[in-house]
C-alpha cells in the first residue's frame, strides 16, 4: 500500500486522539495513595466532629471554619491550629464571633434576604436556568485566611512516600486560569439549578440510591453559577452543591474545596432570628447531610480525581457562600403545586394551567466570599421552569422545521420556473452559494445543538436533516446547473458580458466542453469544504472574547444577509428588460420572462430572517444568545432595501441605475447577412441558407440585394460564430444547451 | 411535428445519397423506428460482417439524440451485450446538426478505433489494451459466428 502524507497525518491524528483522552484518576505512586488516604481520614474525622455537632456547639476541627470573622479582626496574623486557646467551642452565637460572615452581612441576611413570611408557599421543584443582574457591593472586607493541608502538595522527590504534615497558607494566587478576584462593579449572572436526589455508593457503580427522606421540606441541589461583567472580559464559575429550604424558600450554597469543607457547615448557616425554628431546621439539615454522606459513602468513595479537583479549586478560586430567597408562589396551594410538578414531569393532562405558571425567581440574593472579602447582590434573577422552557423551545423548533419545509417547496417552485439554460444563466451563482452556505451551516449548528440539548434531540435532528437536504441536495443541484450554464463566462470581462457575449470573441480558443459530473464533483467538494471551514470558525468563535465575538458575528451576519446583492449585479450585467417594455425584445412573440419568482424572493428572505429575529429579540432562545433588537431591525431593513432594488429592476429594467452611455449594446441575433457570409455558406441560389436543425432553407435578408428586403430579420438568427438558423429552431435548441449546433461554440443567452 | 419533417428529410437524403458502408430505413409504418446496418470496416476484425442496429427517434428529435443500439452481437470494448453503445455524441455531446448518417459513420469509426479508456465493458477493454491479438481473434470469431 502506498502511504502518502495525508494518510500519515490521519494516523497521527487518530493516535493523538486515542492517547490524549482525559487523565484517569488513577493513583500512580505510593505517595499519591498516601495523599488520598490522608484526605479520607481528614474527612472522616471532620464527619465525626460533625456528628457530635448540635445547635449550641461551635465548629470544631473543620477545614476552613477554624477562624471566625471576629478572630481575624482581633488578630490578623493568626496562624493557629485547632484548638485555639480561649475560643468558646461549646457555645454558638448568630454573630461574627462564630461565623465567617461579618456582622453587617449576617444582619442583612436575617432581616432582608431570608425574609419569608410563614404563610408563603414555594414550589417543590425549581429545576431551571435563571438569568439576572449582579452587582458588587463591596470588596474590602477582611479576608479570612484559609490554609490548605500540606499533604496536598505534589511530591517533589520521587523517593518520598509520606506526604508532609501541617498546613500552609496560599499567599499568591496563580497567574493562570480564572481571575480569582472580581474587579468589576456590575455584571450578569446565570444560575443553573438541578436537583440532586440520587447518589451512587461508589464512583463506578451504575445504580443510584434515593437518599432524601425529607424531600417535602428540603432538597439537595447542584448549582452552577456563571457571572461576568457586561463585556465578558472576566468570567467566574461557581460549581457547587446547595440546599433548598422548601418551607421558607431559602437556598444556601457553599463551595467546597481543600481549604473549605463547607458540607459540614450547612446546619449552622441555615440560621434565622428565631431560636426554636433554628433548632428544628438544624436537625433536619443535619439529617439530610447525614443521609447524603452515608448513601454516597462520601469519604471512602473519594478518588484521586476528586482529590485533585479539591486542590485545584482551592488554589485557583475564591470560596463563596450564597444566600438566596425565592419569590413565593402563594396563589397556589400545596396540592396544586404537587399536581403541577407531576404534570410537568409526566404530562398526562392533569387539570393545571401550565401556560400561566409563574417564573422561578430569586427576590433577594447575596454572594459572599469569606477568603476574598467580596460581597455581591443580585437583582431581577428569574427564569422559566426547565420543563416549560423545553416545551416552549420544542414548539419554536417545530415552527422552524415547518418553515424550512416551506423553503424547500419554494426552492422547487423556483427551480421549475427556470428550467432552461438561458434562464438559469441569468441567476447569480454567488447569491445561491451564500444561501447554500447559510443553510448548510445552520444544519450543522442544529446538529451540534442536538448533542448539547438531549431533550430537544429529535426536533433538532429533524431540523438539521431538513436543512441538510435543502442545502446539499436541492440547492447544490441548482448551483451545479447555474455554474454549468455560466462556465463559458470564465475569464470574460464584464463589458463583454454586458454585451451579452461569452468567450465567442476569441474564436481561436477551443470551446470548453461542459461535463456535468465534473462540475458537480468540484461543486460538492467546494460546498463541504466551505461548510467545514465555516463551521469550525463558528465553533471557534464561541470561545473568543465578547467584543471580538460580537464583531465577528455582526459582520458575518451582515455579509450573509446581503445575498441579493450579487443577484442585483447579475441582473445589471445581463440586462433584463423592464416588465412592460418591448424596447429590447424586437419580436412580439417573446415577452421577457421573470427569472426570479417573487414568491421565492420574499419567502426566502422572510424564512431566513426568522432564526435571526428569534435569536436577537427573544431573550430565552435555544442558542442562549443575547438580545439586540436594533440589529435585527437593521438587518431586516437592509434586506428590504435589497428586495426593493430587485423590484425596481423589474419595474424599470435591470440597468436603470447605470448611465446610458456605459451600457454597451447586447449581442444582436437578428441582423442582415453580408454577401461574403452567404458565399461562405455555399448555397446562394434564392438567397437562402440551410438550417442544420430542421434541414430546410432559411431565406435571409441581404443588405445589397433588393429582392430579399421583404424578409423579416426576426425569422432567422445569426450566431456569433456566423451560423444561421431559423429563430424557432435555434431558440428551441437554446433551451437545452447554449452551444452552437454546428461548431459547439458558446452562445450568448437570449 | 417538426421532428417528423426532419426525419422524413433525412430518409430522403439517405435514399438520394446513400453512404458507402451503411444503410438505414424505417421498420414498417413507424417513421420513428428505424433499422440500420453497418458493414464491418475492412481494416478491422469485424471485416466481412454485417451488423444490424435499431434506431428509435424521440419525439423532440433533433433536440434530443436518437436511441441507437446493436441488435447483432458484437465483441467491442464500447458496446455491451445488450447492444448499448458508449458514444459521447449519442449522449451529452449530441448536437441537432448531426444526422443519422453522420452518427452511423461515427459508429463505423468506433469499430475501427475503439476507445478503451472510456469502456462500457471493462473486461474487453482490458484485453484490448494488454493482449491485442487475443482481442482481434475473439472479435473475428464473434463476427463469423453472429454477423456473417
Amino acid at each position: 500500500m502506498r502511504i502518502d502524507s495525508t494518510t500519515i497525518l490521519f494516523i497521527i491524528l487518530i493516535l493523538f486522539l486515542l492517547f490524549s483522552g482525559p487523565e484517569n484518576d488513577v493513583i500512580s505512586s505510593e505517595y499519591e495513595f498516601n495523599q488520598l488516604e490522608l484526605l479520607k481520614s481528614q474527612f472522616h474525622q471532620e464527619y465525626q466532629s460533625f456528628q457530635s455537632m448540635d445547635p449550641s456547639t461551635n465548629f470544631k476541627n473543620i477545614t476552613g471554619f477554624k477562624l471566625s470573622y471576629q478572630d481575624i479582626l482581633q488578630n490578623n496574623s493568626i496562624n493557629a491550629t485547632y484548638p485555639i486557646p480561649n475560643k468558646p467551642y461549646d457555645d454558638w452565637q448568630l454573630s461574627q464571633r462564630d461565623l465567617l460572615l461579618p456582622q453587617d452581612i449576617i444582619d442583612k441576611i436575617t432581616s432582608d434576604i431570608w425574609n419569608a413570611s410563614s404563610s408563603d408557599i414555594y414550589p417543590f421543584n425549581i429545576t431551571s436556568t435563571l438569568i439576572g443582574d449582579l452587582n458588587v457591593i463591596a470588596n474590602n472586607y477582611s479576608m479570612i485566611p484559609m490554609p490548605i493541608a500540606k499533604f496536598y502538595d505534589p511530591s517533589d522527590d520521587l523517593s518520598s512516600t509520606h506526604p508532609p504534615t501541617g498546613e500552609k497558607l496560599i499567599q499568591d494566587w496563580p497567574t493562570f486560569g480564572e481571575v480569582h478576584n472580581v474587579t468589576w462593579q456590575n455584571g450578569e449572572v446565570r444560575i443553573r439549578i438541578d436537583p440532586l436526589n440520587y447518589q451512587s455508593p461508589s464512583p463506578n457503580a451504575k445504580e443510584k440510591v434515593y437518599f432524601n427522606s425529607q424531600s417535602d421540606k428540603w432538597k439537595f441541589l447542584t448549582v452552577l453559577i456563571t457571572f461576568s461583567d457586561h463585556l465578558e472580559h472576566e468570567r467566574h464559575i461557581i460549581d457547587s452543591k446547595a440546599i433548598y429550604d422548601i418551607t421558607n424558600g431559602r437556598i444556601l450554597l457553599m463551595t467546597q474545596s481543600s481549604k473549605f469543607h463547607s458540607i459540614f457547615a450547612y446546619p449552622h448557616i441555615f440560621f434565622s432570628n428565631t431560636k426554636d425554628h433554628d433548632h428544628e431546621s438544624f436537625n433536619q439539615v443535619k439529617k439530610l447531610i447525614d443521609e447524603f454522606w452515608s448513601v454516597s459513602n462520601y469519604s471512602q468513595a473519594l478518588t484521586f480525581g476528586n482529590f485533585q479537583d479539591l486542590y485545584d479549586n482551592a488554589i485557583t478560586k475564591c470560596e463563596y457562600m450564597g444566600f438566596f430567597q425565592l419569590k413565593p408562589w402563594s396563589h397556589y396551594t400545596k396540592d396544586q403545586l404537587k399536581i403541577i410538578d407531576d404534570e410537568l414531569q409526566f404530562p398526562i393532562g392533569r387539570p393545571t394551567n401550565l401556560s400561566h405558571l409563574p417564573l422561578v425567581s430569586i427576590s433577594n440574593g447575596l454572594l459572599f466570599s469569606p477568603d476574598c472579602g467580596i460581597r455581591m447582590e443580585m437583582s431581577n434573577v428569574q427564569g422559566k421552569r426547565y420543563e416549560l422552557q423545553t416545551r416552549q423551545r420544542r414548539n419554536h423548533l417545530l415552527i422552524g422545521a415547518l418553515l424550512y419545509a416551506c423553503e424547500i417547496y419554494l426552492l422547487l417552485l423556483q427551480m421549475n420556473n427556470t428550467n432552461t439554460p438561458s434562464n438559469i444563466n441569468k441567476l447569480s451563482y454567488y447569491t445561491f452559494s451564500m444561501i447554500n452556505l447559510v443553510d448548510g451551516s445552520l444544519g450543522i449548528v442544529y446538529f451540534i445543538m442536538a448533542g448539547v440539548l438531549p431533550d430537544l434531540y429529535l426536533l433538532l435532528l429533524i431540523s438539521a436533516f431538513l436543512m441538510f437536504i435543502l442545502a446539499s441536495v436541492f440547492e447544490t443541484r441548482y448551483l451545479i446547473s447555474i455554474y454549468a450554464s455560466q462556465i463559458n463566462e470564465r475569464n470574460v470581462n464584464i463589458i463583454t458580458l454586458m454585451r451579452g457575449g461569452s468567450s465567442f470573441q476569441m474564436e481561436t480558443t477551443a470551446p470548453i466542453v461542459v461535463d456535468e459530473s465534473q462540475i458537480s464533483n468540484s461543486l460538492y467538494g467546494r460546498f463541504f469544504f466551505q461548510l467545514l471551514i465555516f463551521t469550525f470558525l463558528l465553533i471557534g468563535s464561541t470561545t473568543w472574547p465578547r467584543r471580538m465575538r460580537m464583531g465577528f458575528e455582526y459582520i458575518t451576519l451582515f455579509i450573509l444577509n446581503s445575498y441579493w446583492i450579487p443577484q442585483i449585479f447579475r441582473n445589471a450585467v445581463k440586462g433584463i428588460p423592464a416588465r412592460n417594455s418591448t424596447l429590447n425584445s424586437t419580436s412580439p412573440t417573446r415577452t421577457p420572462r421573470r427569472i426570479m419568482l417573487w414568491k421565492f424572493i420574499l419567502g426566502t428572505s422572510f424564512i431566513r430572517l426568522m432564526p435571526l429575529f428569534y435569536v436577537f429579540t427573544y431573550s430565552s432562545n435555544v442558542f442562549m444568545h443575547h438580545k439586540d433588537i436594533k440589529f435585527a431591525i437593521f438587518i431586516s431593513i437592509w434586506l428590504l432595501l435589497q428586495i426593493l432594488v430587485l423590484y425596481s429592476q423589474e419595474l424599470f429594467g435591470s440597468r436603470w441605475f447605470l448611465p446610458i452611455h456605459v451600457i454597451p449594446d447586447g449581442y444582436q441575433y437578428h441582423k442582415s447577412v453580408s454577401n461574403e457570409l452567404l458565399l461562405e455558406h455555399g448555397t446562394n441560389k434564392n438567397h437562402t441558407v440551410d438550417c442544420t436543425i430542421c434541414m430546410s432553407e432559411v431565406p435571409v435578408y441581404i443588405q445589397d440585394i433588393e429582392e430579399t428586403h421583404n424578409i423579416d430579420k426576426d425569422t432567422y438568427m445569426i450566431t456569433p460564430c456566423n451560423h444561421i438558423f431559423h429563430t424557432t429552431c435555434l431558440e428551441n435548441w437554446m433551451s437545452y444547451k447554449l452551444q452552437c449546433p454546428v461548431c459547439r461554440a458558446p452562445l450568448p443567452p437570449l | 411535428m417538426s421532428s417528423l419533417k426532419r426525419i422524413t428529410k433525412e430518409l430522403n437524403d439517405l435514399g438520394r445519397d446513400p453512404p458507402t458502408s451503411c444503410s438505414a430505413g424505417p421498420v414498417g409504418d413507424d417513421i420513428y423506428h428505424w433499422q440500420a446496418s453497418i458493414m464491418g470496416p475492412p481494416d478491422s476484425p469485424y471485416a466481412g460482417g454485417v451488423f444490424f442496429l435499431s434506431i428509435h427517434f424521440p419525439t423532440d428529435y433533433p433536440f434530443k439524440p436518437p436511441k441507437i443500439s446493436f441488435t447483432t452481437k458484437i465483441y467491442h470494448p464500447n458496446i455491451n451485450a445488450n447492444g448499448n453503445i458508449c458514444l459521447d455524441i449519442l449522449k451529452d455531446q449530441w448536437s441537432p446538426a448531426l444526422t443519422i448518417s453522420k452518427v452511423l459513420l461515427s459508429i463505423c469509426s468506433l469499430l475501427t478505433d475503439a476507445n478503451p479508456d472510456d469502456p462500457l465493458v471493462p473486461e474487453i477493454a482490458h484485453i484490448y489494451k494488454t493482449d491485442r491479438p487475443k482481442y482481434e481473434a475473439t472479435a473475428k470469431e464473434w463476427t463469423k459466428k453472429y454477423a456473417v
